[in-house]
């Protein structure tokens, strides 16, 4: 049977992150990926409500608290980086995970997009 | 490299201190921590979930009106599915079925040695077992499994109740007080017979230990668990009893001064009301399957009609928390009306 721990980083209790959920799905202009590109632009009103700016689009969202946190984990799968190293040994590298971070609430987006439109054409 | 992100993180539901995933290659993964267990199931979500290092909320940002803020946040990963976890029942069934491959019955014999088979430390129990070790630890109490030499092992039952006998036989010729078992003179006068620590580990498992004003060991002997194993020992010599009979047989198989009652014997034995004469036979929870499913199944197969006092005892352990027994049976079983008393029956056809 496989015993997989999972432990918190020592020291430190672990970070807490925000998540974001996003109806539909999210991707890239030129369909070059989504690593290393801007996403959009992040406002809080004066009433504290969360507005999202993608591309041309506007999202209006609020703020949850979750029920149940959630816990990022990250995995350590114990094999080394070189392939032929392993093959040798008989013991197995057991897999651990830590924590990376804690969340305990999401800002969360459900309104349909609206698109902003800055050139509104003047009636004639 | 988002792909690589995504396989490395998995996005978990609840919080915890130290926690450990339990699972043979054939077995539901299940996640423990030092006293629970639970299910460990992957959840999917249509929303795209982002996660968010160090992004701050309205409440968390200073009340700054004047100069509008900007700040630089990156989304370090994302994900359309989880996992979620569920409190249950730790399979401790396994647990029994290990130790049953070589029952302690005593030392060894003269010069032999122990025959070989297979023994199990704790360690290795946290290996094979899908539980916590507070839940292991309490369930090889529940079966009166003792450590030796560093391997927990069960006795195998009638060695158990030779040193109950024994016992018992002591406090009867001492005209003791079921209530007042000195250890120290237990341990006197039968550590000849068998050796002192299985002595003490048979008063652990039928007596409740305390200390008397002078600071010595004594046992309270507990009435119901002596009569019940007093039962078990007749009623797996046969398939069916005549109730009156064994009733007697039984009072009288007790130590003198215990009395011998049929509550004591839930979950072990089953009576039969409807047969003439009545009868009763051994049934007991840990033979019956763990699932739940196939434990109605099996209880139907040995029984069509149940009333909720007599199938009580064989489901409680299948109620998830917050749950009664009355509603699992709702869940699991067709009720109706028998002769004026509410009876269970199969929801699905069984073979009887």
């Amino acid at each position: 049977m496989v015993q997989i721990v999972i432990s918190s980083k020592a020291g430190e209790g672990p970070a807490e992150w925000l998540l974001v959920e996003l109806q539909g799905e999210m991707v890239s202009r030129q369909n070059t990926g989504l690593a290393g590109n801007l996403m959009g632009d992040l406002h809080y009103t004066k009433e504290g409500v969360p507005v999202l700016v993608v591309g041309h689009h506007i999202l209006y969202g609020k703020q949850v608290k979750l029920e149940k946190p959630f816990a990022v984990l990250m995995k350590h799968s114990g094999l080394p980086q070189d392939e032929e190293e392993n093959m040798e040994t008989n013991q197995e590298n057991p897999t651990s995970y830590t924590v990376s971070a804690l969340i305990k609430k999401k800002l969360i987006f459900k309104t349909r997009p609206k698109p902003i439109i800055t050139n509104v054409p003047k009636k004639v | 490299m988002v792909h690589d992100l995504l396989e490395s993180f998995i996005v978990m539901s609840v919080f915890f201190i130290s926690l450990i995933i339990r699972g043979d290659k054939d077995e539901h993964a299940v996640l423990c921590n030092e006293d629970e267990t639970y299910d460990l199931k992957i959840a999917d979500t249509s929303n795209l979930l982002l996660f968010v290092p160090g992004c701050k909320t309205p409440d968390q940002l200073p009340d700054i009106s004047a100069s509008p803020q900007l700040v630089h946040a990156q989304i370090w990963g994302f994900s359309n599915c989880y996992w979620e976890l569920r409190r249950q029942r730790p399979r401790l069934k396994k647990l029994k079925k290990l130790l049953m491959e070589n029952p302690y019955d005593g030392p060894a014999v003269g010069m032999q040695e122990e025959a070989p088979g297979p023994k199990y430390t704790m360690d290795d129990l946290l290996e094979r077992i899908q539980a916590s070790r507070e839940e292991i630890e309490a369930h090889l109490q529940n079966v009166h499994a003792c450590e030796i030499d560093g391997f927990w092992r069960i006795l195998d039952f009638d060695y158990e109740m030779k040193l109950l006998g024994h016992v018992t036989q002591l406090v009867d010729s001492e005209s003791w007080s079921f209530s007042k078992v000195p250890l120290s003179v237990c341990l006197e006068e039968l550590g000849s017979l068998e050796p002192k620590s299985m002595i003490e580990h048979c008063l652990n498992c039928y007596g409740r230990r305390y200390s008397n004003e002078d600071g010595q060991v004594i046992y309270a002997l507990d009435e119901d668990k002596v009569c019940r194993a007093t039962a078990q020992l007749l009623l797996q010599n046969a398939v069916k009893f005549n109730l009156s009979e064994f009733q007697e047989v039984w009072q009288q198989s007790v130590p003198e001064g215990m009395s011998a009652r049929l509550d004591q014997l839930r979950g072990l034995a089953l009576l039969d009301r409807s047969s003439k004469p009545e009868t009763i036979s051994l049934l007991r929870i840990e033979d019956l399957p763990e699932d739940t499913l196939e434990r109605f199944n099996s209880l139907f197969s040995l029984r069509e009609k149940w009333t909720q006092d007599d199938i009580e005892p064989y489901i409680q352990d299948l109620c998830g928390e917050k749950q009664t027994t009355g509603a699992l049976l709702t869940k699991h079983a067709r009720s109706s009306v028998q002769n004026g008393v509410k009876v269970y029956n199969s929801r699905r056809p069984i073979a009887t």
